[in-house]
């Protein structure tokens, strides 16, 4: 019988995991605690620097996916390891033994509401990076109405030791600037702000992006945090911030205000790398047992990691490294009998 | 005047002689410390009646009462001479069960209420020995002496006893001895010791309800209270940074030992404190050693030049004559949430109101203020007073207790009604303007330190909130809350200390497992929720959810 791999979490990683692992001969499963395949990618319209449609990319993660066994509304519950097998109980009652796992478990979004100085769910104009995306895929969204003027807010959660995040999240950075040229495109007349504290514009094409930002669709970067956001009488944002290039303070009231929230860990984490017998860093991401030449193994033979589950990732870094994960697999379990 | 005097006398009894302070803290505690203070004071008392009845050519020797019975042969068999022997023996079990209580806590310090103790230094422990070896060796020799010169149950037992076995009365003289050296030995390392605080806190008294305040963090007034410390250790317990054994040695009672020896290390110790003043509330002897710590970062304070004179070109065009004048802060300026649901419940009582720093606050000070800032927090105070006066407002209503207790103490706004929201809005409820549903939910409610301890304000809120549910306890409530550690006290904490402050704080509120911890103070509310594992939400904001 084909050696059985758990592939822990069903969203872009665990997807391209169980298919290479399908295509190399292993029987994979998929375990995903939400209701549908595709984590968060579900949740985006177009993907950055190329504006790819998130729909169709999902579509094609998919494809090799529909003869794997995958269990929805499922989480791991226990797991024993008795020599090189593990015994794995899911929610759902059923047991599986299987000879590897990978935890593809990805992320959560930070919960802006928690910095409750932009006033997330306090205005009624001030949303999410993912909100936002969300209005693009279904175009609607009571909160945007035409708007005249809008702001994006980068490191809303991330690198803030306040906010309990000290990591970068990676991806907002670009994001936004996607996200600024797309709403510039859907509102021409509008005035578009970008506040930051330092854009990392570090992959192929991201810099070529954030200069059409600039020169094509007039996009203002700010380099200064916003410290506090108020509502005036008409229901506009008083939005204050400092400008530390040219040292000073600055007002401005905005139509809309987005804010770019960050990655970070998984509430049930915790949970799962005790289940799994297996540490997390400070950041409450998974720990691989070494982050430059096994970047995709636990400590513990047998526990592979794909994705964001070991930190903050962009979506083509996890696809790969769920190739990679696949692959140590298929080395680990060649060596056994 | 008489009336200080009398409360002067009364207060000496009852803190240096009686101890009532740490009778309150712990009954076994006070008792240790009232019988050898209050024996003590008897010895002396009654050995000096007796030297004046006696001997009364000997009146005045300071050393004859001291060692009367070596010197003075009485007899008990009359009447008077009976009474002042069983009043010495009497005194004397007083202070000797007191030092056995004493020994015992140095080992087993939890059964007397005390988790930790301070560490002693070498002068400490000079006078500690010494003062554990003086009653018991003043036993012996008393009991040597008793059968010629007279004792009582005590004495006389155990002079039977005694000539059971020693019979040569040449041994009593190496006894005397020993009770005189352990007594010379504790007054001469007294003033190198803690126990410094036996006199000066008799002075501490007196400068204290003369109204004197200490100016400078070394001298005058705070020298007494420096050398009042008896460094007993009851602060370190209370002092919220040193849960899980942390930062000890940043508690007040090592912070005013660095003063007393003039350490320069104690500028770091000042900067670290959160200000919480918790451990001034629980201080036996009313040491205000917070004060002496703002005095400290005063005195070593650079001057800043930062420049104040864009505050000038700040108009005074806001007018609250008809209205009553809210002030955000800073810290509700990032926590919208608590004024827009204090608008909402001023506009159900119909009451008109004007929103002073809606433009954004100039700061009211305290942060510079509690850094060491003076001279740059009077600039805001003069901006903010001049605002306020020239709106010509008779109210003025605070969300932010840090700013609360600023505006009263250091505004001198005379005329002007400050009120902290929790208390205008239970004035609302009382008075009928705001009517409020009665639900199932429970709150526990966190006392900020400045609200609580800072301003005396407990029973507000908890009326307030016991309109809306149930209002559950905290294991450490009211003046003994615990700081949320966002605390702007602190100059130096970093942030992992301040989680494991938060935390700590957030175990004693859920311990009765409420629905919601309700605050009162925008740093308590950014603090909590950050960690809590249960909403947390502002006084106004849980009032503004349940009006009818």
């Amino acid at each position: 019988m084909n050696k059985q791999v758990l592939v822990i979490g069903g969203g872009p990683a665990g997807l391209e995991a169980a298919g290479q692992l399908e295509n190399l001969g292993y029987k994979a499963y998929i375990v995903e605690k939400s209701d549908k395949l595709g984590g968060h990618l579900l949740k985006w319209d177009r993907l950055f620097p190329e504006s790819i449609s998130a729909a169709e990319t999902l579509q094609k993660l998919l494809e090799p996916v529909g003869h794997i066994t995958t269990f929805l509304d499922c989480t791991v519950v226990s797991v024993s390891k008795t020599g090189e097998h593990f015994s794995v109980q899911l929610s759902n009652d059923a047991t599986l033994n299987v000879s590897a796992i990978i935890v593809s478990a990805g992320f959560s979004l930070f919960p802006a509401e928690k910095k409750e100085e932009y006033g997330y769910n306090i205005y009624n104009r001030v949303i999410t990076s993912a909100d936002l995306e969300d209005f693009f895929k279904t175009g609607s969204d009571s909160r945007i109405q035409n708007p005249k003027s809008v702001g994006f807010v980068h490191c809303v959660g991330s690198r803030d030791e306040k906010a309990c995040n000290r990591q970068c999240s990676k991806v907002c950075c670009i994001t936004a600037v996607k996200q600024a040229c797309e709403i510039k495109e859907q509102y021409p007349d509008a005035d578009i702000y970008c506040f930051y504290m330092d854009l990392r514009m570090y992959g192929r094409g991201y810099e070529d992006l954030y200069l059409e930002a600039q020169s094509k669709y007039g996009i203002r970067f700010i380099r200064g945090r916003v410290s506090e956001v108020a509502e005036d009488e008409t229901g506009k944002l008083v939005i204050k911030a400092e400008d530390t290039l040219s040292s000073k303070p600055l007002k401005i009231t905005l139509d809309l205000l987005v804010l770019m929230v960050g990655m970070i860990k998984n509430a049930d984490n915790e949970n799962l790398s005790s289940l799994l017998n297996t540490r997390l860093g400070d950041d409450g991401f998974f720990q691989s047992a070494s982050p430059i030449l096994r970047s995709t193994e636990g400590e513990i033979a047998g526990i592979f990691f794909a994705g964001a589950s070991t930190g903050p990732k962009t979506l083509p870094e996890s696809i790969n490294e769920a190739k990679a994960s696949a692959l140590a697999i298929h080395g680990y379990l060649s060596k056994q009998k | 005047m008489p009336a200080t005097l009398f409360k002067t006398f009364k207060d000496i009894i009852a803190d240096c002689l009686i101890h009532v302070q740490i009778f309150k803290k712990n009954i076994l505690l006070g008792y240790m410390h009232f019988s050898i203070a209050f024996g003590w004071f008897m010895l002396i008392l009654v050995g000096h009646i007796e030297v004046m009845i006696y001997t009364p050519q000997r009146n005045g020797v300071l050393y004859y009462p001291v060692f009367f019975r070596y010197f003075v042969m009485e007899t008990h068999e009359t009447l008077r001479g009976s009474f002042f022997f069983f009043l010495m023996d009497l005194s004397l079990l007083l202070v000797l069960t007191g030092i056995g209580l004493a020994i015992y806590k140095r080992f087993h310090s939890r059964i007397l209420g005390m988790r930790r103790t301070t560490k002693l230094r070498l002068g400490d422990k000079i006078a500690l020995y010494s003062l554990w070896a003086i009653f018991p060796l003043r036993l012996l020799a008393e009991s040597f002496t008793a059968n010629i010169s007279g004792g009582s149950f005590l004495t006389i037992s155990i002079n039977h006893l005694l000539n059971a076995f020693v019979t040569n009365p040449d041994h009593i003289l190496p006894v005397w001895w020993g009770y005189s050296w352990a007594l010379g030995l504790f007054l001469f390392a007294l003033p190198f010791s803690r126990y410094m605080h036996i006199p000066t806190e008799i002075l501490l008294i007196v400068l204290r309800n003369a109204g004197i305040k200490s100016s400078v963090s070394r001298d005058g007034y705070a020298e007494s209270e420096i050398y009042s410390c008896s460094r007993c250790g009851i602060c370190i317990d209370a002092c919220p940074m040193t849960s899980k054994k942390r930062n000890i040695k940043f508690s007040s009672v090592y912070f005013i030992r660095l003063l007393r020896r003039r350490s320069t290390e104690s500028l770091a110790t000042a900067d670290k404190c959160l200000m919480c003043n918790k451990c001034v509330d629980a201080c036996p002897v009313g040491i205000d050693s917070t004060r002496l710590k703002l005095l400290k970062r005063q005195e070593m304070h650079v001057r800043s030049r930062t420049d104040y004179e864009y505050l000038q070109s700040i108009e005074n065009k806001i007018d609250a004559t008809d209205s009553v004048l809210y002030y955000a802060g800073c810290m509700t300026h990032l926590t919208p949430a608590i004024y827009k649901s204090l608008f909402k419940i001023l506009k159900s009582a119909n009451i008109k109101y004007t929103f002073l720093d809606i433009d954004g606050s100039i700061c009211c000070g305290r942060p510079l203020f509690m850094s060491g800032d003076k001279e740059s927090a009077k600039e805001l105070i003069n901006k903010n007073r001049e605002l306020i006066r020239s709106s010509g407002c008779k109210t003025l209503i605070l969300s932010c207790p840090i700013c609360y207790k600023f505006f009263k103490e250091e505004y001198k706004l005379d005329g002007i009604d400050i009120v902290h929201h929790s208390v205008y809005i239970n004035n609302l409820l009382t008075s009928g303007n705001i009517k409020l549903h009665k639900g199932i939910g429970s709150f526990v409610f966190h006392d900020p330190c400045e609200l609580g301890r800072g301003s005396g304000i407990y029973n507000e809120p908890r009326e307030l909130l016991s309109a809306i549910g149930i209002v559950k306890e905290a294991s450490q409530e009211k003046n003994l809350s615990i700081c949320c550690g966002g605390s702007l006290g602190s100059l130096t904490l970093s942030f992992s200390e301040r989680e494991q402050i938060a935390k700590s704080s957030l175990n004693s509120l859920l311990t009765n497992n409420p629905d919601k911890l309700i605050t009162a103070c925008p740093l308590c509310l950014k603090s909590f929720s950050t960690y809590n594992t249960i909403p947390t939400r502002d006084i106004a904001q849980i009032v503004s959810e349940n009006l009818i």
